[in-house]
């Protein structure tokens, strides 16, 4: 448990030291989130060795104090959020493209994992309202690094989502009035479907859908993501959208009551198939390159609302861990396309999708990395998305009546093929290709490429994941 | 009971109301101070609800503690996001 505290508490050292001094922000917050890294995995490790541990924090117990959990999901997470911080730092400080160099960034990247830190480790609905907000507000304040113009559509996302946290926080005021406790596991075994726990998952569940841009309250994300800086595009897409997908997760699974989660399953599973296909349709249309791959996101998004949504019709476990190599899957994959599509757009001087002519020349590892990170989208084999979607398929293909869900996604993944190809195709329009404006920077697209290949190698590692996920639940 | 119970309904017509004016309204300004009503409405439920027993509950009170302070930043926060001049120095500078 000290090595995940540490995980957590070394960013946020570094954040407020970094707010006193600003002497080499970029070296150190690498160093320290590498550190990060490092005791994250050794509670990985101690997880498979000892099972799941509690703390108490300040020793007082649950019915008043705050529970940390370290589960073997939470340990996962806080060793992918350090890695995807690792990797995005090292590409912030390296490219001159980053626009983030001698900004707030450092300090905020900083909160940002250390209240991503906090919000795996919690389990209680009062300590994940806190979280949120904290991760409200440092996205936003990331978002504004890029310059006045993204002012308005990070006004709108700080708005929307501070409305979304006051509905998250009317919710569990009526869960507490209702129960009289706030920790997860002490609601789990006591809540019962009556009209009151209807209506406060009702407004929980509102607030975490418009803060994970979950389908159909998802307008918001592909202005804000593609008005940041590249870098915290990346982590936004990555990780920001992740963190109340883990608190709806487990309000699902855990406390609400069986038969109002096999009602609300089908509206999950249905509102996932709704956003592969209208995400990846505005993939398709929008001519800005950041744009698309913030609706990629958007689409992606719909798989693990799928998985959700079948979980909880079908109280099937495996979904759970399709829902996760989803998330993990998608936020490697997603860090690698974002940082591409930014290196090429600032390269070659436009924000335009028809700019990217014959990019498979001109940048053609920045472009290799893009169409290496889609094709982990689609779900070629053997890459980490693929391992996912296998997951989720198996169970499928089990009874005739649940085919028509693969129908569902067989749509989501010829929409994503089709925005990912899109790209691709113009870029290996060689005909008139468009120049560069400046040299391309070799050493930042090797950068950009370095997540799409951890996520083709997740391949190798998955099967004893899914395994020891099977065995010991997450 | 009565007294907690007007309290309750006026706190969640509070959060209805302020909803309703986020929704509908287009200025900066009036939809920050929309937020405001709302979380006054969530408080003021958090607050009926801690007083419904003859002994106040002391959770619900140092929730809405904690909340103010959340609401009062997040508030400070935006209002400077909703007053920055696109031409103010500051940001000029940034550039």
């Amino acid at each position: 448990m000290s090595a995940a505290l540490l995980s957590l508490l070394i960013p946020l050292l570094t954040a407020l030291i970094l707010l006193l001094v600003r002497v080499r922000a970029g070296s150190l917050v690498i160093l320290a989130n590498a550190t990060s890294l490092g005791c994250a995995a050794l509670a990985l490790h101690q997880v498979v060795i000892n099972g799941a541990q509690q703390l108490n924090l300040g020793g007082w117990e649950t019915p008043l104090g705050i529970r940390f959990e370290l589960g073997p999901l939470t340990a996962l997470l806080l060793v992918f959020t350090a890695l995807i911080h690792l990797l995005v730092a090292i590409y912030a400080q390296r490219s001159r493209h980053s626009q983030t160099r001698d900004t707030d960034f450092w300090p905020l990247s900083c909160l940002l994992h250390a209240s991503l830190g906090a919000l795996w480790l919690s389990r209680d609905l009062f300590n994940w309202y806190v979280t949120l907000e904290l991760l409200g507000l440092v996205a936003v304040a990331m978002v504004i690094l890029s310059g006045p113009r993204s002012h308005v559509p990070a006004l709108r996302y700080l708005l929307l989502s501070l409305a979304a946290s006051l509905c998250y926080l009317l919710g569990v005021a009526l869960l507490y009035g209702q129960y009289g406790v706030l920790d997860i596991r002490a609601l789990a075994g006591v809540t019962s479907n009556d009209q009151v726990t209807r209506l406060a998952l009702l407004l929980l569940t509102l607030g975490l859908m418009i803060k994970a841009a979950l389908w159909p309250l998802h307008q918001w994300l592909p202005a804000a993501h593609a008005a940041a800086p590249t870098a915290v595009s990346a982590l936004l897409s990555a990780l920001v959208v992740k963190g109340p997908l883990f608190i709806l997760w487990m309000l699902w699974d855990n406390v609400a009551p069986e038969e109002l989660a096999r009602q609300a399953g089908i509206f999950f599973a249905v509102a996932g198939i709704a956003a592969l296909v209208s995400g990846g349709l505005a993939a398709l249309r929008t001519p800005w390159i950041k744009v698309l791959v913030a609706y990629s996101t958007v689409a992606q998004l719909g798989y693990a609302l799928l998985a959700l949504g079948l979980l909880l019709y079908w109280q099937d476990a495996t979904m759970s861990i399709a829902l996760w190599l989803f998330v993990i899957a998608h936020g490697l994959a997603k860090v690698s396309m974002f940082l591409a599509a930014g290196e090429i757009q600032a390269t070659l001087g436009s924000r335009h999708v028809s700019a990217l002519k014959g990019a498979s020349q001109t940048m053609p590892i920045a472009m290799f990395a893009f169409a290496v990170a889609g094709g982990s989208l689609i779900g070629l084999p053997p890459s980490g998305g693929f391992v996912a979607k296998w997951v989720l398929l198996q169970p499928l293909f089990l009874e005739p009546a649940r085919w028509p869900w693969a129908l569902g996604v067989l749509l989501g993944t010829l929409a994503s093929a089709g925005y990912v190809f899109r790209v691709v195709a113009i870029a290996f329009d060689r005909a008139d290709p468009n120049p560069p404006d400046y040299d391309p920077d070799v050493s930042a697209q090797w950068l950009a490429m370095l997540p799409a290949l951890i996520v083709w190698a997740m391949a190798l590692i998955s099967e004893p994941l899914i395994e020891w996920f099977q065995e010991v639940g997450l | 009971m009565t007294s907690t119970l007007i309290y309750l309904c006026g706190g969640v017509s509070l959060w209805v109301l302020g909803l309703h004016a986020l929704l509908v309204h287009r200025n900066a300004l009036r939809r920050i101070m929309a937020v405001n009503v709302m979380g006054s409405g969530v408080f003021m439920v958090m607050v009926a609800l801690a007083s419904r027993d003859s002994a106040v509950d002391p959770v619900l009170q140092a929730l809405v503690v904690t909340g103010l302070v959340v609401a009062a930043s997040a508030t400070a926060f935006t209002l400077r996001l909703a007053t920055a001049d696109p031409l103010d120095e500051d940001d000029q500078e940034r550039k």
